[in-house]
């Protein structure tokens, strides 16, 4: 996957940078409104990640921009401003997704490969995620092990899913709980759930003789242990 | 007591100090112009008899209605006139008389001659008697006068006075709109409206500047943090100890609490803002539905039997965000603060949503909670923004939100403003429909 990090703040990009990197994908950072825009009529990304306020121009232009060259790629909004209209007025001038800073990198992850699938899928619906014993169908939200359909609630699944795009990523309780609940509700709360979710997850897998691949980071949270090489 | 009724008593008051006073002068002064202008009427009748006598003709026992008495005398005294009071008590009219002799020297051919007159004069007691009962209505009228004239002067006075006083009254800070006063007259009302105006002007440009402060310091303070929070997560990706790792976990709570104290701070200062007006009605219901279906968890962890009546149709004017946060809010803290194995009760009808939960007896007012990081339970793990989230809401919404507590239960209240519209429509209804199997094992 292709990405272009349109982010001023060096650290924070660097943060997404090392992180995506790391996924095995290509990168690339324009600091600037001009230099995004150079970048996006030369060569084409699968995903963009935008940062809304630019120090040369808004976020939202930059966006009809890409409308008005029919670039196809997707486009996932970062803003430090919490305001609605912007969340809206983004997604209605062609942005796929919103997100608020701060967040976890895992998460951005997470819904930058929603984007990746939804373009790819391109209008088909089904389609299976798989990994060894492990295929996830993300249209009805079922999951199987080695065919065998696995009795797992909506939120588990979403948390199977979750570990399966943030393989050998160590993810957080805060992580996971803000990606299963959301942002409102109480994530403090919340972290006991996370721990419940887990286990029964493993629990269900196990009893289809699908292979333990969750790991207990002491301290920190889970990991999804994965031999084969990254995505 | 009303400013014009205190001017009036005193002023009556004053009056009534006064008049004696003024009675004793008047008393003082008529008693002395009827004696003076008795005397003289009475010299004047002296004088004539003496002409008479003068010219040779036989006086008349009476001149001008005056008894006269004329007596030779040895020598002129040394004052030509003398007069004389004699004061008696009169048996038959029972009551004080009051004679005055007014007695004159004449030289007429070498011989002295004394020539008397008197005439009664009204008593003191009389005069005083008479002024006393003219005092009564007088003092009737000026009191009536002053009670009367008073109130029609005041309003005309402090007219400008009331209207400063319901601009004041009405003044709002988040309305942002500068205060103008009605022009007047009167120095005082003058000072008194330009010190107003200095005030409020002041006030609405400094609360500007605080909340565009604390916009400010929120905004940029989420970049920061979501480096601290993009790095530690980097940080825990790499080969770390078990000491490490728990470095790293209380490091992230921290933020996570710190991005919520911000993001909630964020909140408050758009609702001042008013960025969440909406003409749109939404789903009450719906959205009550969907939240409580997103504390289930929860509510099983801590083994509450919860009392649902969700009506179904209730529309309500408010943002769907809002709405989402405010029942949220409302079910989080029904929830964090009751005791295990407690109630949870959620009703909403078309005119109010009441949320109550069985939990132990505040530490400080129920009222005082809606104030931001006031917490009934200083150790709970909550921010202490929540309840006064729910309050801007329900000011900004025009929802009247109420806390009460009586005999364990705690009870949230929140009546909507205007009826919610119950709009037929097709029974297209939606309804969330529980995930049942979220049941923990």
């Amino acid at each position: 996957m292709k990405i272009l990090v349109l982010e001023d703040n060096r650290e924070l990009a660097d943060s997404i940078l090392n992180f995506f990197s790391s996924e095995g994908y290509v990168c690339e950072l324009a600091p600037t409104f001009s230099e995004a825009k150079d970048k996006l009529i030369s060569f084409s990304y699968d995903c963009i990640l935008l940062d809304i306020m630019l120090p040369d121009g808004n976020g939202i232009d930059l966006l009809k921009f890409i409308k008005d060259e029919n670039i196809e790629s997707g486009v996932l909004i970062i803003s430090a401003k919490d305001a609605l209209d912007d969340k809206i007025k983004g997604l209605e001038t062609g942005a796929d997704d919103y997100i608020t800073k701060p967040f976890h990198l895992s998460e951005l992850h997470a819904r930058l490969r929603a984007i990746y699938r939804r373009k790819k899928l391109n209008g088909n619906n089904t389609e299976l995620i798989s990994y060894n014993e492990i295929s996830l169908n993300t249209a009805t939200f079922e999951a199987f092990i080695n065919g065998q359909l696995l009795d797992i609630t909506r939120k588990e699944f979403e948390l199977l899913m979750y570990f399966l795009v943030n393989r050998n990523r160590v993810l957080s309780k805060q992580a996971i709980a803000a990606h299963l609940w959301g942002d409102y509700t109480d994530n403090l709360a919340n972290l006991d759930f996370v721990y419940q979710h887990v286990k029964n997850l493993r629990r269900k897998i196990n009893l289809l003789n699908g292979n333990d691949y969750i790991d207990t980071i002491y301290g920190l949270g889970y990991k999804f242990r994965s031999a084969d090489a990254v995505l | 007591m009303k400013l014009v009724d205190k001017l009036t008593l005193w002023l009556v008051v004053v009056l009534f100090l006064a008049t004696p006073l003024s009675m004793v002068i008047s008393y003082n002064s008529i008693r002395g112009n009827i004696y003076n202008s008795e005397v003289e009427r009475m010299t004047d009748v002296n004088d004539k008899v003496a002409q008479q006598l003068k010219a040779g003709q036989p006086p008349h026992r009476y001149m001008l209605d005056r008894p006269i008495a004329i007596n030779k005398v040895r020598s002129m005294p040394a004052q030509a006139t003398k007069t004389t009071k004699f004061c008696f008590y009169n048996k038959h009219l029972k009551r004080d008389e009051t004679r005055l002799d007014v007695a004159s020297f004449y030289k007429i051919n070498n011989d002295v001659y004394r020539v008397s007159t008197y005439n009664y004069i009204a008593p003191g007691e009389l005069i005083i008697s008479g002024m006393l009962k003219a005092l009564f209505w007088k003092m009737l009228l000026i009191t009536a006068c002053v009670a009367l004239t008073g109130r029609l002067i005041s309003k005309l006075v402090l007219s400008s006075f009331q209207k400063t006083l319901h601009n004041i009254q009405n003044f709002s800070l988040h309305q942002k709109e500068k205060l103008e006063f009605a022009n007047t007259n009167t120095k005082e009302f003058k000072e008194l409206n330009f010190f107003l105006k200095k005030m409020t002007d002041k006030a609405i440009e400094d609360y500007g500047h605080m909340k565009e402060f604390s916009e400010n310091a929120s905004h940029e303070v989420q970049t920061p943090l979501a480096v601290i929070h993009s790095k530690l997560e980097l940080l825990a990706d790499t080969p770390i100890n078990e000491n490490q790792a728990l470095l790293i976990n209380d490091m992230q709570n921290a933020i996570d609490k710190l991005v919520k104290i911000n993001r909630s701070l964020l909140l408050l200062c758009k609702l001042d803002n008013q960025e969440y007006e909406t003409q749109e009605n939404v789903r009450f219901c719906t959205i009550t539905n969907s939240v409580i279906s997103q504390y289930e968890n929860w509510i099983q962890l801590k083994n509450l039997s919860v009392t649902k009546n969700v009506d179904k149709r209730v529309y309500v004017q408010i943002h769907p965000v809002l709405a989402e946060i405010l029942v949220s809010n409302l079910l989080s803290n029904a929830i964090r603060y009751n005791i295990d194995n407690g109630d949870l009760s959620i009703t909403l009808t078309k005119n109010s949503l009441t949320v109550s939960n069985t939990g132990l007896p505040p530490e400080a007012e129920p009222e005082e909670l809606f104030q931001r990081f006031k917490k009934s339970n200083q150790s709970a793990d909550s921010i202490g923004l929540g309840l006064s989230i729910v309050k801007q809401i329900c000011a900004v919404n025009n929802l009247d939100v109420t806390y009460t507590y009586l005999d364990g239960i705690h009870t949230l209240h929140v009546v909507f403003a205007e009826p919610s519209m119950v709009i037929e429509e097709q029974s297209t209804e939606t309804e969330i429909v529980f995930d049942k199997n979220t049941a923990i094992a």
